[in-house]
């Protein structure tokens, strides 16, 4: 199922620790998708569509704000989380596919520093909802509930706190190669890691995503558009979101727990690109916490959950290992724009501009937040 | 706050966050018992509660009282307070427990007379009910204790 939309242009605004940027949340957005569509060769009259997901900044705003065309498309998946990064990608593929709308930008915008602290809870009288069978018990963050799922994955698979580690230390390495990096300059050392204070256990300050500033885009148009643009098109080869039968329930109440939600992604991913996961030579996985990534690599397909400890070790995630992951630095060490700066990094890994590059890569893979239903993927090509 | 069945109160503190009473949830959070929502017509068990059987469909809905007795699926230790009422509870042990009777059925509870390092997978347990009162009414909150 080869794809017929293409991503043309790429565009981030500057990346800052949470509170460091003097731009709005709305002016970082505007900035991200400035940068995009000019990457592109574009200009914003080309403009027809905004996808994204869990995200505040309005298409009906951006689009006056920025003097787009005339707009043919908006969509945002519905709740969750960073599992819907991939899945917002892949609204921009069914909508420029399928001829409702010729340019679409999907991005993501982020600004902690201005609204809710992903890392903190609220405390109210009641509450409602799934939250009912948590909040009184004190599980509140997505931390504690990726350090539950994780906790029982390490137990039922024997994986070790060091292989936590080595999804951190893979993603500090890369960023140092990357000037765009929040952690660029500042590298992590394998003692800093275990020395470093418990957030919910097993998760480390390392295992945890860092709270940041920033926006990042993308634009995504047809074959045949993007034979006229600054960039050469990135095919998306195929994309996938999956929710299993009673998945995703409130409390950890689904079938199959622990699990990242990737299973049923994997299959549907797989079959229409026509192509295993050995084939695939680079991976960005959105780290929300360590332990939900080395989940969503068995899930995904690269290995057996008991081999997870082997697969990572030794540099396997790292440049010039078996499947070197988060080029960019990731949501970890790069900055944590909700995930997007992987699609971002994905992209560039095809047209060779990677600060990580992987000689020769040919397939670049983005796996969305794991540990939370539905998961998400998108699998981006070369142009041939 | 009194409690069932133990003298131990919890992790957290006496005003904090209780459920939501809605449309599903009333008899899980007041009855002090053990009662897994179950279908009139089937006969499926579905936890948490829901409007409609996930099975067949309908929206005749019963219960099934079960025994007190689980184990420890999983669990964490919360070391960072995620909101500033919570600073004198850290560290603390959030526990997910299967019951003996249905193991398909995890609830989320706290350990109550057991420290956060005591706490492990395997951990026998057994369930005791806390009272709560806010402005809104009393609560039945499910809990554990060692067994």
């Amino acid at each position: 199922m080869e794809g017929r939309a293409v991503v043309v242009g790429v565009g981030e605004s500057p990346y800052y620790k949470r509170g460091g940027a003097s731009e709005s949340e709305f002016q970082l957005a505007c900035i991200a998708i400035r940068n995009a569509v000019a990457d592109a060769g574009l200009t914003m009259a080309d403009v027809d569509g905004f996808a994204s997901y869990m995200d505040r900044n309005e298409p009906v705003r951006l689009s006056n704000a920025l003097g787009t065309g005339d707009l043919h498309f908006t969509g945002q998946t519905f709740g969750g989380g960073g599992n819907g990064t991939a899945a917002a990608v892949a609204l921009a593929d069914m909508a420029v596919s399928a001829g409702y709308a010729e340019c679409v930008v999907v991005f993501r915008s982020l600004a902690q520093g201005q609204f809710h602290r992903y890392g903190q809870a609220g405390k109210s009288r009641r509450a409602g909802g799934s939250a009912a069978y948590t909040s009184p018990y004190g599980m509140l963050s997505a931390a504690q509930i990726c350090a539950m799922q994780t906790m029982r994955w390490m137990h039922d698979h024997g994986v070790t706190q060091d292989s936590l580690a080595e999804v951190a230390l893979a993603c500090f390495a890369h960023a140092q190669r990357n000037p765009r990096a929040v952690r660029y300059g500042s590298p992590l050392t394998r003692e800093e890691y275990h020395a470093s204070r418990w957030i919910a256990e097993p998760l480390h300050l390392y295992d945890c995503c860092p709270e940041n500033d920033g926006a990042a885009a993308i634009v995504v148009t047809t074959a045949e558009r993007a034979r006229d643009c600054a960039q050469p098109g990135v095919p998306i080869v195929a994309a996938a979101q999956g929710l299993a039968h009673r998945g995703g329930g409130a409390a950890f109440t689904e079938d199959g727990f622990p699990t990242a939600h990737y299973d049923l992604v994997a299959r549907q991913l797989w079959n229409r690109a026509g192509v295993k996961p050995a084939d695939v030579p680079v991976a960005q996985f959105y780290e929300n916490f360590t332990g939900p990534v080395l989940m969503a690599i068995a899930e995904m397909g690269f290995c057996e959950p008991g081999e997870i400890n082997d697969f990572v070790a030794d540099g396997g995630i790292q440049l010039g290992g078996r499947l070197p992951i988060n080029t960019s630095g990731g949501n970890l060490a790069e900055a944590y724009i909700h995930g997007f700066g992987c699609v971002v990094e994905a992209v560039r890994q095809m047209r060779g501009t990677s600060t990580c590059q992987v000689d020769g890569a040919d397939l670049s893979l983005v796996v969305a937040g794991p540990g939370f239903a539905p998961g998400s993927a998108v699998l981006f090509g070369r142009d041939s | 706050m009194t409690t069932t069945g133990t003298d131990v109160t919890g992790p957290l503190p006496d005003d904090w966050t209780l459920p939501r009473l809605g449309r599903v949830n009333t008899e899980w959070f007041t009855s002090g018992k053990l009662l897994v929502q179950t279908c009139n017509q089937c006969g499926t068990r579905q936890h948490p509660p829901e409007e409609i059987c996930h099975h067949c469909g309908s929206m005749d809905l019963g219960h099934t009282e079960l025994g007190p007795n689980g184990t420890v699926h999983s669990f964490t230790v919360a070391h960072y307070a995620v909101n500033r009422a919570l600073a004198d509870a850290v560290p603390y042990a959030v526990v997910l427990v299967t019951l003996d009777d249905d193991p398909s059925i995890r609830i989320i509870g706290n350990v109550l007379d057991a420290d956060p390092g005591e706490v492990h997978i395997g951990m026998p347990v057994t369930a005791t009910w806390v009272e709560r009162t806010d402005e809104n009414g009393s609560v039945q909150l499910i809990q554990w204790v060692s067994r």
